[in-house]
C-alpha cells in the first residue's frame, strides 16, 4: 500500500491542504468566539409558534410537489438524453456534442437556474419546477449514461448479433438491466430535490424556502424554525420510504445475484 | 457423412483468413475452412487458441484483417444492412451467454422472435401469441416451462444455459454458433443438453458451428472436428459415430 508514489501523493494532498486553509485567509478562532452570537439566536426563539404549522405543512406540500414535477420531468428528459450520450449504444458523433451539452446543463447550480427561470417566467412554483428540472437533466443523465456504459457488452454484442432493433434493444436490455441503477439514482435524485427545493425557495422560485428565508430576513427566528422543523420531518419520512423502496427492489436484487 | 453429402450447399466458406486486434499479434492465422448445409461442425483447442474470436467473425461481431468469409454468400459485417436479416437466422451462444438477468424466462426467450415482431407493437410489449407460444414451446423443449416466470439471474448455471439454448431456438435459426455451451456443466447434464441440441438440428436440419473443451464430447456429436492451436488450424477430421471418415491435417504444423 505505503509505497514511493502513493507516499508521494499524501505529502502533495497534506501540502495543498495546509497551502489552501494559509492561502484562503481562514481563521479557526473566529469560529469559536462566534460560537455566543449563535447563543442569541437561539434565545430569541422563546415560544415556537405553533400556529404557524398549517402554513408550514401547506408549503411543505407545494415543495414537494414542485420537486416531484421537477425530478419526473428531468428524468424523463435525462433518459434519452442519457442513451445518446452513452458510449456503447451512440456513435461518436452523437455521444461527444451530447456530453459537452450536458456539462454545460451541469455547471449552472440549481439556484442559478431559479434565478434565470424567475427571471423569465416570474416569481412562484412555476420557475422552481423549471429550474429542478434542467439541474435533474445535468445532474442525472451522468449518472444513467454511467450506468448504461456499466451494462456488460457480451449481453449488448449477443443480442444485437440477433438482429434486434436499437428500439427494442433498450426496451428488452437495457432498460431492464440498468433497472436497479436507475431506480436507485432516481430516489437519490428526489430525495435530493425535496432538500433542493426548499432551497431555491430562497430566490423566490415557490415553495417552502421563500417562507424560511423572508422570516429570517425580519428576525422572527421561531416563526423561521417551524417550517426548517417541517423540513426536517419531511426528510427523514423520505429517507425512511426511500429506504423502504430500496430494500424491496435493489438490495434483493444485489443479494440473489451473489447467491448465484 | 449423413446428408450433407447429398446436399452440396456451402453456408460458411473462409478463405485464408487473419485477425488481429492490435496489428501485431494475430489471433487467427491463414484459416480457411467450409461448412456445409446441415452439418456439425466442432472446433476444439486450448484456451486462447481463436475459437471464441472464430466464431465472431462468422456473425459479424469481428471484421477479418486478412482473407475473406462468405456466410450464406455474404460477408458478414453487422454494420451491414443487408447482412442483418442473415443475422436474425444466426444463433448465437456466447460462453457468457449473454442473458438479461434482470428480467423473466419467458421474456428472455421472447427477444430470440424480436426480429419478426413490429417494432411499435415489441416495445408496447403487444406481442402475438404465436411468437409467445413459440417461446414456450422452446422452454418446453430445454425443460423449463415451469420456471418461465422466474427472473434469469435466480436460475442455477444448468438452468442458465438451457435459456440461452430456447432463446437461440425461439430465434429459429438455420445456422447456430455455440461457445462451449457446456463447459463448466456436470457429466450428465452436459450430455443431455448435447442431445437436446443434437436432436433439434435434425429435425431443423439446422446447421451448427460449435466449440468444444472436451475432445470426447466433441467426437460423439460432430460431424467435423478442426483443431486449433495458436491460431492455426492444425487438424480437421470427419466423424461418423466413432469411425474417422476423413483426415486432413493441414501444412501449418505447430511449433
Amino acid at each position: 500500500m505505503l509505497n514511493y508514489k502513493n507516499n508521494l501523493l499524501i505529502g502533495f494532498l497534506i501540502i495543498a491542504f495546509i497551502y489552501s486553509y494559509l492561502i484562503l485567509n481562514l481563521d479557526i478562532i473566529s469560529f469559536f468566539n462566534g460560537l455566543p452570537n449563535l447563543l442569541i439566536i437561539f434565545n430569541e426563539i422563546h415560544n415556537i409558534d405553533y400556529s404557524l404549522l398549517s402554513v408550514a405543512f401547506v408549503s411543505m406540500i407545494e415543495t414537494i410537489q414542485m420537486a416531484f414535477l421537477g425530478t419526473a420531468l428531468g428524468y424523463l428528459f435525462a433518459f434519452p438524453l442519457s442513451i445518446l450520450a452513452s458510449r456503447n449504444l451512440a456513435s461518436k458523433y452523437s455521444y461527444l456534442p451530447m456530453r459537452c451539452v450536458l456539462a454545460v446543463v451541469r455547471t449552472f447550480p440549481s439556484i442559478l437556474w431559479a434565478i434565470l427561470f424567475v427571471i423569465m417566467v416570474g416569481l412562484g412554483p412555476f420557475a422552481g419546477v423549471l429550474s429542478i428540472t434542467l439541474y435533474t437533466i445535468g445532474f442525472i443523465s451522468k449518472l444513467q449514461y454511467e450506468s448504461i456504459e456499466a451494462i456488460d457488452s457480451e449481453i449488448i454484442d449477443n443480442i444485437t448479433s440477433i438482429g434486434i432493433s436499437k428500439s427494442q434493444l433498450i426496451r428488452y436490455v437495457v432498460i431492464p438491466e440498468s433497472a436497479p441503477h436507475l431506480l436507485s439514482q432516481l430516489l437519490f435524485t428526489f430525495d435530493y430535490n425535496v432538500r433542493h427545493t426548499s432551497v431555491i425557495g430562497l430566490v423566490g422560485a415557490g415553495g417552502i424556502g421563500f417562507y424560511i428565508i423572508n422570516y429570517i430576513k425580519f428576525f422572527e427566528y421561531e416563526k423561521a424554525l417551524v417550517f426548517m422543523l417541517v423540513v426536517l420531518i419531511t426528510v427523514i419520512i423520505i429517507d425512511l420510504c426511500s429506504v423502504k423502496i430500496r430494500d424491496k427492489y435493489i438490495i434483493k436484487f444485489a443479494t440473489s445475484k451473489k447467491l448465484n | 457423412m449423413n446428408n450433407s453429402l447429398s446436399s452440396n450447399n456451402i453456408i460458411i466458406n473462409m478463405d485464408k483468413v487473419w485477425l488481429s486486434y492490435d496489428k501485431i499479434h494475430y489471433v487467427l492465422n491463414e484459416i480457411t475452412m467450409s461448412v456445409k448445409q446441415s452439418t456439425n461442425y466442432t472446433i476444439i483447442g486450448q484456451s486462447g487458441s481463436g475459437k471464441s474470436t472464430l466464431l465472431k467473425l462468422i456473425n459479424g461481431l469481428l471484421i477479418p484483417s486478412k482473407g475473406k468469409i462468405t456466410v450464406f454468400g455474404m460477408t458478414p459485417n453487422k454494420k451491414n444492412k443487408q447482412f442483418l436479416n442473415i443475422m436474425k437466422k444466426i444463433g448465437y451462444i456466447p460462453q457468457s451467454l449473454g442473458l438479461v438477468k434482470n428480467i423473466s424466462v419467458l421474456d428472455n426467450v421472447l427477444i430470440g422472435t424480436l426480429t419478426r415482431i413490429n417494432k411499435i407493437k415489441s416495445i408496447l410489449k403487444i406481442l402475438p401469441e404465436i411468437e409467445i407460444d413459440n417461446a414456450k414451446q422452446a422452454l418446453e423443449l430445454v425443460g423449463l416451462e415451469d420456471k418461465m416466470e422466474k427472473k434469469t439471474y435466480a436460475l442455477s448455471g444448468g438452468e442458465k444455459r438451457r435459456v440461452a439454448i430456447a432463446r437461440a431456438l425461439a430465434q429459429k435459426p438455420i445456422l447456430l454458433l455455440a461457445d462451449e455451451i457446456v463447459s463448466e456443466l456436470d457429466h450428465v447434464t452436459s450430455k443431455e443438453i448435447m442431445n437436446l441440441i443434437s436432436d433439434t438440428q435434425h429435425e431443423l436440419k439446422l446447421t451448427s458451428v460449435m466449440i468444444h473443451h472436451d475432445i470426447k464430447l466433441a467426437l460423439d456429436y460432430a460431424d467435423i472436428v478442426s483443431v486449433l492451436q495458436k491460431g492455426k488450424k492444425i487438424l480437421e477430421i470427419g466423424v461418423n459415430g466413432n469411425t474417422i471418415t476423413d483426415f486432413d491435417m493441414t501444412k501449418n504444423q505447430p511449433c
